[in-house]
Formats: C-alpha cells, sequence, structure tokens
C-alpha cells in the first residue's frame, strides 16, 4: 500500500509511542494528584509544552492542551470575542467555517473574505475588509488543507495589525505545524495545532495562545490547564505529541526539501491532458491537489485504492454537497469540481514509491477514461 | 401486581383448518425473538401471553414486538388474583396519568367470580369516579379509553388500558421464500418490508459496482439489509459484482438502453441466485412511473427476461407515501446518505423511456451474456444479519 492521504491523518511514529509508553503503563498517574507520581506527570505535561513552544519559536505564548485541531478552533473563535464583527476566508476547514456559521446563528456580524485560484485568501481583499469594518476578530488558516495553498499569516498579522491593533488574530495551523519552517510571531494571538497530523496520536491537539489574554474555557470542570481546559489530560497523547514533534523539527528543512521533490515529480510528471492542477504557486509541498478531466474524484480514489495506491477526494461523490465547498470557492468550474483528488505526503515515503503511485494514476487515468468515455 | 403483556393476532383468524400452522409458526417467531429475554411464554386461546419479565426489559420486549410480522397488537397489563379490591387496585394504577372519558369492560370467564360482568364494571368505574372524578369522565359509547378487566379461569385477571399496534400481517415463514433486489434507496427497503409483512422470508442481493461505487455504498446497503432483516427473523445478503458487466454494456449497446439492458442483467442474475437459495420469487422495489426505468415498457423488458415470478409491492404506491414507510422502519435516514449506487454511474443524458423490446434484444446481442453473468457468479459475496 502508498498511502497519500496524510493530511488526512498520518502513522503514529513508532519511535514517538515506544518513547510515550511508559505513561500508558508505568506512569498512569493522574496529574493534578499531590502525591510525588501525579506532580511528576504533571511535570512532564510542561515539559511537552515548553517543547512545543520552542518548535514555534514562541517566547511569549501558552499552549492549551485540548482533544484535536478542531477544538482548539472552537475555543479560540468562541473563548475571546464575545460579540462584534468576525472576518474569516472561504477556504477554511469546516471546525472554523461552520464555528462562523454558528455564530452568524447568534446574531454576529460575519465576513468570509473570498480566495485566490489556489484557495489562498485573496490578501487584498482582506486588508480592504479590516480597513472598512471594525473587525474583532480574524481567523486565517495557515496552509489550506484541501489545496495546500499557503497563506503568509506572520505578514498578513503584521499588517492587519498596523490598521487595527486590537483585532484578535487566530491561525488554524494543523496542516503547517511541523511541516512549514515557521515562527509565532508576536502578531499571532492564537494558533490550533494537531498531533495526529505529524504521525502523533488522534485525541491530541493544542492551542497556542498568546500570554495576557484571556480565554473561557468551553468545558468546564476539574480546573485542569489552569482552568481552560477541564477533564483529566490524555498525558500519553500529549507525550506522543512531544516526541513525534521533536522527529519532525528536528529534520524539518530536510523533511521539507524531501517531500518538495515528490511535490515537483507529482507536478512534473501527471498526465497533463488529463488533468488540472490546483495546488499552484505559493503551496505546501505536503499537499498536491489536481482534478482529472471527466473522471469522478470519488471513482479515482476507489480505483486507486484497488491498486493499493490511497488518495483523498476532495469531492464526496453524491448528488446533495457533491463539490468541496472550498474548491467551489476558488472559482473552479463543475467539470472541475468533480474530478479532485488531494495526494498528501509525509516525509516517510520512498521516492520510489512516488515514482510508482503517479505510474499507476496515469494508468488508471487512461483505462477509466477509456471504460467510461466511448 | 405483576406485569405481563397480552399478544394479539389478527388474519390467522381467517384462518380455517390450517390455523394451527400459523399460529405454530406465529408462537416459534415470538420465542426466536424474545430468546435472550428473561421472561415465560404462554400460548392462550388466540393469543400470547409474556409474563415474568425484569421491568427493565419491558421497552425492549415492546420494541421486538412490534417487528414481528402476524402480530395485530398488544397490550402491557397488570395480573391480579381474582379478587376485586385487588383489581380495583390495578384499574386505579393504570387510571393515574389518564385523562378524558373512559369505560370499563369486563370479561368473566371465572363464572364463581361474584359479582357478574355489568355489576363489577359499573362498580369498578364508580369506585374510578370517586378518586379521579376531576380528571375522569364515563362515556359508555366513546370512551378515550377503556380499562378491560379479564377474569380468568385460572384464577388470574388481567387489566389493561392500551393496544398497541404492531405491524399486522402473517408470520414470516408462512408465505414461501424470496429474493430482495435492494440497492440503496428508499424503496427497495420499503419494499422488502412489505413483503416481510405478508409473511414470506426474504434473502437480499445487491449489485455493488467498484471502483465506480465505493465500500461506502456497501456499508450503506448492509445497514438497510440489516434493518429490514428485524422484520424478518434476521437475512442473509448476497453482494454480486456489477463492474464488468456495467462497463461492456456501456461500450457496446446504444447508451439509451445502458439502464434497460442493465436491469436485464441484474433480473437474469437475480433468478440465477434465487433459485440456488430455494427462493420462489424475486422482489423489487419498482413504483410505476417513478423514473425511466419503471415505465410499464421497461418494466415488461426486465421481467421478459425470467421465468420466476416477480413481486412488486410498491408498484402503486406514491412516493411519498414511500417516505413515510421508510421513516416508519427507520430506513430512510439511511436511504438518503449520499453514496453512488450502481444505477447512478454511466448514466446516459437521454435514457430510453418506453424501450421497445426487439430493440433492447437486438442492442444487447452484442454481448457475451452468458459468460458475463457466469463470471458475476464466480464472486458472490454473502452476509448473514
Amino acid at each position: 500500500m502508498i498511502y497519500l492521504d496524510n493530511a488526512a491523518t498520518t502513522k503514529p511514529s513508532e519511535n514517538a509511542v515506544n518513547l510515550a509508553k511508559k505513561y500508558l503503563e508505568n506512569c498512569y498517574f493522574n496529574p493534578s494528584a499531590l502525591y510525588q507520581f501525579g506532580i511528576d506527570c504533571s511535570n512532564d505535561i510542561k515539559e511537552a509544552k515548553e517543547y512545543i513552544l520552542k518548535t514555534l519559536g514562541a517566547t511569549n505564548h501558552n499552549v492549551i492542551f485540548n482533544s484535536c485541531g478542531s477544538e482548539g478552533d472552537n475555543q479560540a473563535i468562541f473563548g475571546l470575542v464575545k460579540r462584534g464583527t468576525f472576518v474569516t476566508d472561504k477556504g477554511e476547514h469546516s471546525a472554523v467555517y461552520k464555528s462562523f456559521l454558528e455564530l452568524k446563528n447568534k446574531g454576529q456580524n460575519i465576513i468570509f473574505c473570498d480566495l485566490n485560484k489556489n484557495g489562498s485568501v485573496n490578501t487584498d481583499k482582506l486588508f480592504q475588509i479590516i480597513k472598512e469594518n471594525r473587525v474583532d476578530f480574524l481567523s486565517i488558516m495557515h496552509v489550506n488543507n484541501e489545496t495546500g495553498a499557503i497563506n503568509d499569516v506572520a505578514l498578513i498579522g503584521k499588517k492587519v495589525k498596523e490598521i487595527n491593533p486590537k483585532i484578535i488574530f487566530h491561525v488554524d495551523g494543523v496542516q503547517s505545524y511541523g511541516k512549514i519552517p515557521f515562527r509565532i510571531t508576536k502578531d499571532i494571538d492564537l494558533f490550533s495545532i494537531s498531533a495526529h497530523k505529524i504521525n502523533a496520536l488522534k485525541g491530541t491537539g493544542a492551542l497556542i495562545i498568546k500570554k495576557g489574554l484571556v480565554i473561557s474555557p468551553i468545558i468546564f470542570g476539574g480546573g485542569q490547564e489552569n482552568g481552560l481546559r477541564s477533564g483529566t489530560e490524555n498525558v500519553f497523547g500529549i507525550k506522543t505529541f512531544q516526541y513525534a514533534s521533536k522527529e519532525h523539527y528536528d529534520s524539518i528543512k530536510e523533511n521539507y526539501e524531501k517531500v518538495l521533490s515528490f511535490y515537483n515529480y507529482f507536478n512534473e510528471n501527471i498526465d497533463k491532458e488529463n488533468t488540472i492542477t490546483i495546488s499552484n504557486g505559493n503551496v505546501s509541498p505536503y499537499i498536491f491537489t489536481f482534478s482529472v478531466k471527466g473522471i469522478r474524484g470519488e471513482i479515482m480514489m476507489h480505483a486507486l485504492e484497488e491498486k493499493g495506491v490511497i488518495v483523498g477526494n476532495g469531492s464526496a461523490c453524491s448528488s446533495k454537497n457533491r463539490f468541496s465547498r472550498v474548491i467551489e470557492a476558488c472559482g473552479y468550474s463543475e467539470e472541475v469540481l468533480d474530478g479532485v483528488v488531494r495526494i498528501s505526503f509525509s516525509p516517510y515515503i520512498d521516492f520510489e514509491e512516488i515514482k510508482e503511485a503517479v505510474s499507476i494514476i496515469n494508468s488508471t487515468i487512461l483505462l477509466l477514461k477509456r471504460k467510461m468515455n466511448k | 401486581m405483576k406485569n405481563a403483556i397480552i399478544i394479539r393476532y389478527c388474519e390467522i383468524h381467517l384462518k380455517g383448518k390450517n390455523r394451527g400452522f400459523f399460529e405454530k409458526l406465529l408462537k416459534d417467531n415470538i420465542k426466536k425473538s424474545l430468546k435472550d429475554v428473561d421472561c415465560t411464554f404462554t400460548a392462550m386461546h388466540s393469543r400470547y401471553l409474556i409474563e415474568d419479565f425484569d421491568e427493565i426489559d419491558y421497552e425492549l420486549i415492546c420494541e421486538k414486538l412490534k417487528k414481528i410480522a402476524g402480530i395485530h397488537n398488544f397490550s402491557p397489563a397488570l395480573v391480579v388474583e381474582n379478587d376485586f379490591e385487588n383489581i380495583f387496585e390495578a384499574c386505579k394504577f393504570l387510571c393515574k396519568d389518564k385523562e378524558g372519558t373512559f369505560k370499563v369492560i369486563t370479561n368473566r370467564a371465572d363464572k364463581t367470580f361474584s359479582p357478574n360482568s355489568m355489576e363489577t364494571s359499573m362498580l369498578l368505574g364508580g369506585r374510578l369516579l370517586e378518586i379521579y372524578g376531576d380528571k375522569l369522565k364515563v362515556d359508555v359509547k366513546e370512551p378515550s379509553f377503556a380499562v378491560n378487566v379479564d377474569i380468568r379461569e385460572d384464577k388470574k385477571t388481567f387489566v389493561y388500558t392500551d393496544m398497541i399496534p404492531c405491524m399486522s400481517g402473517m408470520p414470516v415463514g408462512s408465505a414461501g421464500k424470496g429474493l430482495l433486489l435492494i440497492s440503496g434507496g428508499i424503496d427497495s427497503p420499503v419494499a422488502g418490508y412489505m413483503i416481510c409483512k405478508r409473511g414470506m422470508k426474504l434473502n437480499a442481493l445487491h449489485f455493488h459496482s467498484f471502483p465506480y461505487t465505493g465500500e461506502a455504498a456497501k456499508e450503506k446497503v448492509k445497514k438497510l439489509t440489516k434493518k429490514v432483516g428485524e422484520y424478518n427473523g434476521g437475512i442473509n445478503l448476497f453482494v454480486v459484482s456489477f463492474t464488468h458487466i456495467q462497463e461492456e454494456i456501456h461500450k457496446n449497446c446504444p447508451e439509451e438502453f445502458m439502464i434497460t439492458i442493465m436491469r436485464r442483467f441484474m433480473m437474469r442474475i437475480a433468478e440465477k441466485i434465487a433459485i440456488m437459495n430455494g427462493d420462489q420469487t424475486i422482489i423489487t422495489g419498482e413504483s410505476l412511473g417513478q423514473v425511466a426505468s419503471q415505465t410499464i415498457e421497461s418494466i415488461t423488458s426486465s421481467n421478459s427476461v425470467v421465468k420466476m415470478p416477480v413481486l412488486r409491492p410498491l408498484i402503486a404506491f406514491d412516493k411519498i407515501d414511500i417516505i413515510d414507510i421508510s421513516r416508519k422502519i427507520d430506513t430512510y435516514e439511511t436511504s438518503i446518505l449520499p453514496y453512488e449506487d450502481c444505477c447512478t454511474v454511466f448514466l446516459p443524458k437521454f435514457p430510453a423511456i418506453k424501450p421497445n423490446l426487439e430493440k433492447v434484444i437486438k442492442a444487447e446481442s452484442k454481448l457475451d451474456i452468458d459468460g458475463l453473468i457466469d463470471e458475476a457468479l464466480k464472486n458472490i459475496e454473502k452476509f448473514s444479519f
């Protein structure tokens, strides 16, 4: 099997899981307990927080561990600004997009900014929105999960705060953390990340929050995480997250170069006649999204699955919600939307596998075209 | 006071000398359905009785009874000794949350019980009014509910107020065996339910078309079949790959006959699988005129390739009525899940609405029909629910 759906989730790192195993077998104590074993666990969580801040070069931020990227996005959106004008873009992950729709239901003023053709936010329009409205909250994703487009969130943060220093700026960093070399700047107030996208476990995530900001919890209870996220900490998940982060950050540049070579190979060798590349321009090399002309994404996905290549598809093959909301917002025609396939890489794939995958994809396109068109 | 459930059947009453066969079948079906519940089951004259169950299992038993074809209704009842005061206490308990008008109906099989039926009803009604007079009134002609008192010879009295309607129909197994063609849509599970209700034991057959349809579509069909199986005392699902047949039709036949020829292949394969499993008929969810493949010409074309009778229980149903039943049997929400089924891939822009049989036969003559069917039959997946 060649697994090319790493933007959906990744295989847990054996090394990271082994390192954290003692928290399953021996150090299973409640980190809130006052005996030494509990205090040790609590200190080990602190160590994980410090490590994660270090990976992002953050000196003026704190970490709230939680269950997933969606939880971080939700707390960021609902926890700080209670009312006012909220701005985001049309390419956001559902965790942000649907939270904004919920804000709208609750009577808040919501603005969705347009996208460029590759799925990045149209910054001219964004800055215009910020200038023309008294915006209280802005959420922009770092890397688009469907197209891989990179938003220069450091620059966006800087410019936005120049226009209106009071804006709270949230960045969904789920697809960039551990993959794109990046430092959290002072203009980024909130940054959400998820463990299972970087070879750690599902069920662990974190919200990075600038010191001094007063955020409300969305889960109440025993007062863990300084009262900001109750619920007994998932120590094993958190430590696996830390160790997997370390693996990624220790070789983030080499990984980037390696994955870039995968991206380039795909970009150069995919059947140009029968596909349109959507991941163009300033994009993360971890994601390569294209559309096959005249073949539905889901059919492509199943046909490749049969040949041992696992890919993601941007569009669900159904009459309802058939097309990806995000790719549609990029301004593509229905024919393009119908055939969207997302390839997403991991640095732990061999180049030979990439070559084989491209060859299988190209031959599958031809085979399906022959079978489906007379 | 003990809890009991009185179960009644309906159409079996109309049977003559073979009535015993149907009664036994229904009894066996009920016993089988309740095999994991700790309770006692007794067959009485024209009805069945469930007793000695834990109160916590009551809802579970009700849910199971509602899915057994042949049961007309059941009543949750209280069982007391044949003693007036005890009977009154049971009536009082059952009426505590009731409002509106009522009457008491007494049936006194134990003729040693005094007072007589009429007097018992009057006395109980009077006593109930003394307590609940502020919310209950007597109306012997059109009461909003009746308090039924069954005083039996075995010194037990059953008191009940509610009759909970069930599936009705005939016990499964009394009307032979059939093969249901099941897609992922709304209609076919309903068709299966309707035929179960008439007492037929079902198998199901689904055509899968990987990679044009995915695993999620198959999972959806499995879920739907399992639901139908709940009304059928379990069910087997056969899944046949239709991919190559579809590709061949697409390649070799005129586009407008795509669906018509597909349906003919499905019927041929269904008949063969039905024969293999001892099924006597094929059941489809077709409804006249609903889509292009369900016109009388299309049905004629697909019907003409099989000798076995084809039952179409929904043929005269409107879509809206089919949807109502699918909601009732809890298949609707699954049916509308958005996964492709094999009818919707290779869909021609303009399908033949009234296919001419001769033209269809000519159109499919280029295909190796027997070869394709044999190939499809080599790989049958089977799931039992």
